[in-house]
């Protein structure tokens, strides 16, 4: 991927986390990516009226509009829209949703927290340019 | 070895063993064989159903009680060769009954109290795992978020600072720990994933038709105990052995409003599409019996707790109210038609499989995650 097709590339990502999302959001600029961030999922449904990028990473969980309800949305509305779910939780044996849900979903990529920049990398390269 | 005597018996009456039981039956039977006296013969019977739950308490195999039964009777003859057969099946009749009658009886008691026992001992250890593996659970993936957040932020500070410097070193460690807690939260959500849960999908058809082979061996012979024909598969998210409760207390609590008659249960199973009022499939148990049904003022208060309407010692009243509580935690409801005197019909409604999201409290894995 070359820094032009980097620049021409914007990023949303959703995390309730305010520390992961800044950190995430820095680490895609730093690379070179156009980021935008978003707190929950209806923030970010509310920022898709306005804005589209061309990749979404969003949360699992989060309290205000979680990342199915946001993958269930898109797809309602047939967004061609790539996404990479992040978690840190895993299959459990609870009810809660997690990165196997949002592969049932038909999301491009998962990435477990806490991943390094070289697995984001990887992710991102294989997403982008399958 | 059977005693010659009624005296030797009497010694041997003493002994804690199974010897001990066939002696008292075999003199048993010698009494109410051989007196006329009315109060020997009510003592007799006495004997025998006291006899009849002793052996249930031993816990003795249902084969060693017809060798028992047998011994007893060849000792019979052998002692009295001039006994007909007339005689001895005329005046042995009525203790053998009585005997069978307190058998059954507690073997059924016991067999309930036993599988309620072995449930709730299971379900409990399995509510504490599973409360421990989704604290566990919870626990890991607060810290993976915490960590991604370090790791991050570590490698983003390293891009700063002089490679080969001091702070690069740090950094270094920093990152290490990092991946060190990260193995620690995989291990934790690898342990939180090998709990046990608690319910699984279950086809309630074989398992309702194991349940009533298990009963036709203990209910008297005059209950006729049919399954209805249904579906060949039933699907529900359950226990197996909470299945086999539900069909079990509701069987036994069916005979028991048969009492003394003939009479007959029917044990059904259909599977009903969704309704307006229903939002998913359902899987329909449901048991019905001719025996005395209910009043109104019965029916009010039957799923309350140690509600009973058996004599003391019969029942608890803790079973129907288990099994409205099992139900209830199945995501399902229990209901109850029922006319004095002509019989009562309990339904059971329960999630079919496949057909709906299991609510709170639910162990399974979540279903219907397609778009």
């Amino acid at each position: 991927m070359t820094d032009t097709e980097k620049t021409m590339t914007t990023i949303l990502v959703v995390d309730d986390d305010n520390t992961f999302r800044t950190m995430l959001q820095e680490m895609l600029s730093k690379e070179g990516f156009r980021v935008l961030g978003a707190a929950s999922g209806t923030q970010a449904l509310t920022l898709l009226e306005s804005h589209s990028p061309d990749l979404i990473m969003t949360d699992i969980l989060m309290p205000d509009g979680d990342g199915i309800e946001l993958i269930n949305a898109l797809n309602q509305r047939n967004s061609p829209i790539p996404i990479i779910a992040m978690s840190g939780g895993r299959r459990s044996i609870s009810l809660e949703f997690n990165l196997e849900s949002a592969e049932l979903m038909g999301v491009k990529a998962t990435l477990p927290k806490p991943f390094t920049r070289e697995s984001l990398r990887r992710v991102l390269e294989e997403t982008l340019h399958p | 070895m059977p005693p010659s005597s009624s005296t030797d018996m009497h010694e041997s009456a003493d002994l804690d063993s199974d010897d001990d039981i066939t002696a008292r039956y075999t003199r048993l039977l010698l009494q109410a064989v051989l007196t006329d006296d009315p109060l020997t013969t009510e003592q007799a019977l006495t004997d025998a159903a006291a006899l009849g739950r002793e052996m249930v308490s031993r816990e003795l195999p249902l084969e060693e009680v017809s060798e028992i039964h047998h011994a007893a009777l060849v000792a019979l003859a052998q002692a009295h060769p001039e006994l007909t057969l007339a005689t001895v099946a005329d005046k042995v009749t009525a203790p053998l009954m009585e005997a069978y009658m307190a058998y059954s009886l507690a073997f059924r008691e016991q067999l309930e109290h036993r599988t309620q026992a072995i449930l709730s001992a299971r379900l409990d250890q399995l509510r504490r795992l599973e409360a421990i593996g989704t604290l566990a659970s919870g626990v890991a993936h607060e810290f993976n978020n915490i960590l991604g957040s370090i790791i991050g932020f570590s490698e983003l500070l390293t891009d700063e600072v002089q490679p080969d410097s001091s702070g690069a070193r740090y950094l270094g460690h920093i990152l290490k720990s990092s991946f060190k807690a990260r193995d620690l939260t995989t291990r934790l959500l690898d342990f939180a994933r090998s709990m046990p849960e608690i319910l699984e999908p279950v086809n309630v058809v074989p398992v309702v038709g194991e349940t009533i082979e298990l009963l036709r061996a203990t209910l008297p012979v005059h209950i006729r105990l049919v399954m209805d024909e249904g579906p060949g598969q039933a699907w529900v998210m359950a226990e197996h052995s909470q299945i086999q409760q539900i069909v079990m207390n509701l069987c036994i609590n069916a005979a028991d409003a048969i009492q003394g008659r003939a009479g007959m249960i029917r044990v059904g199973i259909d599977t009903l599409p969704r309704t307006s009022d229903q939002p998913g499939p359902i899987v329909r148990l449901s048991v019905t019996d001719n025996g005395e049904g209910m009043t109104p003022e019965i029916q009010a208060r039957i799923f309350d707790p140690f509600f009973t309407t058996k004599p003391p010692g019969r029942g608890t009243g803790l079973g129907l109210s288990v099994i409205h509580g099992l139900v209830t935690s199945l995501g399902g409801t229990i209901t109850l038609e029922s006319t004095s005197g002509a019989g009562t019909r309990f339904s059971i409604d329960l999630p079919a499989l496949g057909g709906h999201t299991p609510g709170p409290g639910h162990t399974a894995p979540p279903k219907d995650l397609s778009p």
